[in-house]
């Protein structure tokens, strides 16, 4: 569960039409130690489809083709939730309005300070890597509850559910001390301290989406 | 300057906007019927016509009418334009209107067997005589002052008052005429013999009538070139003329006689034209100032509009190069400030910079020669030699591709006159824009083809057909947009100057689609040997 298990990178995508900005980006980026790269066109960075060490998206929002508003829904469309910073060379405030109610970090206006652009980036590392621990948190989860055997699964679902080990026992025609046992696996595979925790950690099982799902 | 305006304003006012050709035809027209109906009538001029008398009253008042709204369109013009000669014709319509209304009540016979106002037997003749000729003497004296370049320079408040000041005398002139013709009855010539027929003295009045109408007219010919107003007034002359002998002579004076009413007749008639024909022309004038107004209105607002986008897309276009100056030079300060400077980066991104600076460069540059005014040196120009180097440099600069060039020049092309640096400039861009065009095409060579016409109605025809990619209706639809491209590394002004430049050569520019794929761009320019003379 320590953070550097967790794969979100430091590397910002930056996808600008134009070569300079594009350039300057790229330098700025680098010289405060992120990995950069580079995209022309939104159909460049989909075309490479490789959002794995990905922590931020920096975006044009005036893009020849697909536009940056555009790849912003495509991208939420496809589940990637990779936070993003918009930059426009004229600051128009419906289009500012819409990029951040979808979800954007910051909508900065060129020519923009380099910390206010640095800070945004920073925010949207900071959330992907949040994000990241999170559902690496998860799918560790998912990764324990897998060990479980059947017989376990339900023991465990009748404990969370507060029955006494007597009641679970009644309930699957098992021994009481047959029940103990399992507990006992149960708490040692989930790897739950105590019976809050395996409550817990339940929770968080049931709350997220089934694990077929790609969601992050 | 002021040659413009004065060539302006003479196309704006009817008192002096040159007679057209239709006019002056239907003014003939109109004088060879009058010519047909003097002679038609002249047989039965001496029959009289009994019980006509009570007609008198709605000629007199058709004749008042006739000639009140002429002279209020004629003051109307004056108050425009504010030419001596339209004054005194104003107050010659205005006197000759107002004359009817005494000369009418007191006509023997009409309202009562002596006339109205107790006038006398020669009240009547008296006022006729005045107003036969006083018209065609104001009409000379109008003729003779008649210069267009004449205006009395005074303020705006001081017409009107000269206006009002003029009717006022008119009505006074005509209050104390009719006054002492029917007070003063004894002191006058002896015009009528009876109630019906002229005595010697009348004799005098025709002729001197005529004689002053064939001065005016005469003096109006021989101060062409004619106006509108002129043409118009040579009618109502000729017509006096023809009623004049009419009454005089054809129907012997004798009144209330089929002559005497023909005369009358076709002296309404024909001033009825006249005042028609004035007001349509006014309206006619009106519609096209109206329309013109509304086009040139129409027009700023396009320019405003255009200078709308122009200004955005100049400021994303300079901001672009400026934001990345400002990213770059952070970047640099950055690089510089690690504990180990690296200098290689801060370099990089400060050769970025100096690049930003130049293309902001030529985003001013590009916008401030869309705005040059001049059109730089004007020369008589070979356009196909012009058109050949063009194409010889494009074709060398062009990137490596097939290309294969046609050309089309009319030999004995017209030179034209114009910028050779600009022009050639144009031709260039052109056959860039088709070069790229047909750059995508790997399977067979490209086909630009260059062609020069002689157009009838004397300008030359430029076209510069390609078969390549062809344009999409939103691309055609943008074309000419400032800042509009579809290329990676342009700056969407080419065709922008193109079109400002041909422009600017009094010539077009457009795009059409190729029937074999690919487009058309045709300019045009004005010949030199223009032997059609240029409206």
């Amino acid at each position: 569960m320590n953070e550097e298990t967790t794969a979100a990178g430091n590397t910002v995508l930056v996808v600008d039409d134009d070569a300079s900005v594009r350039e300057s980006l790229y330098s700025l980026l680098r010289s405060v130690g992120y990995g950069v790269r580079r995209f022309d066109s939104v159909q460049t960075l989909l075309d490479d489809g490789d959002f794995a060490e990905a922590g931020c998206l920096v975006l044009d929002v005036r893009l020849p083709g697909q536009s940056g508003l555009e790849l912003q829904r495509t991208l939420t469309k496809a589940g990637v939730a990779l936070p993003i910073v918009f930059i426009t060379g004229h600051g128009d405030v419906p289009m500012s309005v819409a990029a951040m109610k979808a979800g954007a970090i910051e909508f900065l206006t060129k020519p923009f300070r380099d910390q206010d652009l640095l800070d945004a980036v920073a925010r949207g590392v900071e959330q992907m890597r949040a994000r990241s621990a999170e559902t690496a948190a998860l799918s560790e989860l998912r990764r324990r509850f897998e060990t479980l055997s059947p017989r376990e699964r339900e023991v465990m679902a009748l404990v969370c559910s507060g029955r006494m080990n007597k009641q679970v026992a009644a309930e699957l025609g098992l021994s009481e001390i047959t029940v103990k046992v399992h507990r006992g696996k149960v708490m040692r595979k989930m790897q739950a301290d105590s019976l809050p925790e395996l409550v817990r950690l339940a929770d968080r099982l049931a709350g997220a989406a089934p694990p077929s799902a790609s969601k992050p | 300057m002021s040659d413009i305006s004065d060539r302006e304003n003479s196309q704006l006012l009817l008192s002096t906007l040159p007679a057209g050709r239709n006019q002056v035809r239907l003014a003939w027209a109109i004088a060879l019927c009058l010519g047909a109906a003097l002679a038609v009538t002249a047989p039965f001029a001496r029959q009289t016509l009994e019980g006509t008398a009570p007609l008198l009253p709605a000629y007199a008042a058709a004749v008042l009418v006739n000639e009140l709204i002429t002279a209020t369109l004629l003051f109307a013009m004056f108050s425009v334009q504010r030419s001596r000669g339209l004054f005194v014709l104003a107050v010659a319509y205005l006197f000759s209107g107002l004359l009817v209304v005494p000369w009418g009540l007191t006509f023997p016979g009409v309202f009562s067997e002596t006339g109205l106002l107790d006038a006398g037997l020669q009240s009547t003749a008296t006022i006729a005589a005045v107003r036969r000729i006083g018209f065609p003497l104001l009409l000379l004296i109008y003729a003779l002052m008649r210069d267009p370049a004449a205006e009395i320079r005074t303020p705006e408040a001081s017409v009107h008052w000269r206006i009002a000041m003029a009717v006022a005398a008119v009505i006074a002139m005509v209050c104390g005429l009719t006054f002492y013709v029917l007070e003063g009855g004894a002191l006058l010539p002896r015009w009528m013999a009876d109630a019906r027929e002229v005595a010697a003295a009348w004799q005098f009045v025709p002729p001197v009538a005529i004689a002053l109408c064939l001065a005016a007219g005469a003096t109006l010919l021989l101060s062409r070139p004619l106006s509108v107003l002129d043409l118009w007034l040579l009618v109502v002359l000729l017509t006096a003329v023809i009623e004049t002998v009419l009454l005089a002579y054809v129907s012997s004076g004798s009144r209330f006689s089929l002559g005497w009413w023909a005369g009358r007749l076709y002296g309404l008639a024909a001033s009825s034209t006249v005042l028609l024909a004035l007001l349509s022309e006014s309206v006619t004038l009106y519609v096209r100032l109206a329309r013109s107004l509304m086009a040139e209105r129409r027009s700023r607002e396009g320019r405003l509009s255009m200078l709308e986008i122009l200004s955005a897309s100049i400021a994303h276009e300079v901001n672009q190069p400026l934001g990345s100056m400002v990213t770059n030079a952070d970047a640099a300060l950055r690089w510089l400030d690690r504990p180990q400077p690296d200098l290689g980066e801060t370099r990089a991104a400060l050769q970025r910079i100096a690049e930003d600076g130049h293309r902001a460069g030529k985003v001013i540059e590009s916008v401030r020669t869309m705005f040059k005014k001049d059109l730089g040196e004007r020369v008589a120009l070979d356009l196909n030699a012009l058109l050949a180097e063009a194409l010889q440099r494009s074709v060398r600069d062009a990137r490596p591709q097939r290309l294969v060039t046609q050309i089309d020049f009319a030999p004995d092309l017209p030179k034209v006159t114009g910028d050779p640096l600009r022009l050639g400039q144009v031709a260039c861009n052109l056959f860039a824009n088709a070069a790229e065009a047909m750059a995508g095409q790997l399977e067979r060579p490209g086909v630009l083809r260059v062609a020069t016409r002689l157009d009838g109605s004397g300008t030359v025809l430029v076209t510069v057909e390609d078969d390549g990619s062809g344009l999409t209706d939103a691309v055609r639809s943008r074309l000419f947009e400032p800042f509009f491209t579809t290329k990676s590394q342009g700056l969407g002004m080419g065709l922008l100057f193109c079109r400002s430049v041909i422009e600017g050569h009094g010539g077009r520019l457009w795009a059409d689609d190729n029937p074999g794929g690919g487009a058309i761009f045709r300019f045009t320019l004005p010949a030199d040997d223009d032997a059609q003379p240029r409206v």
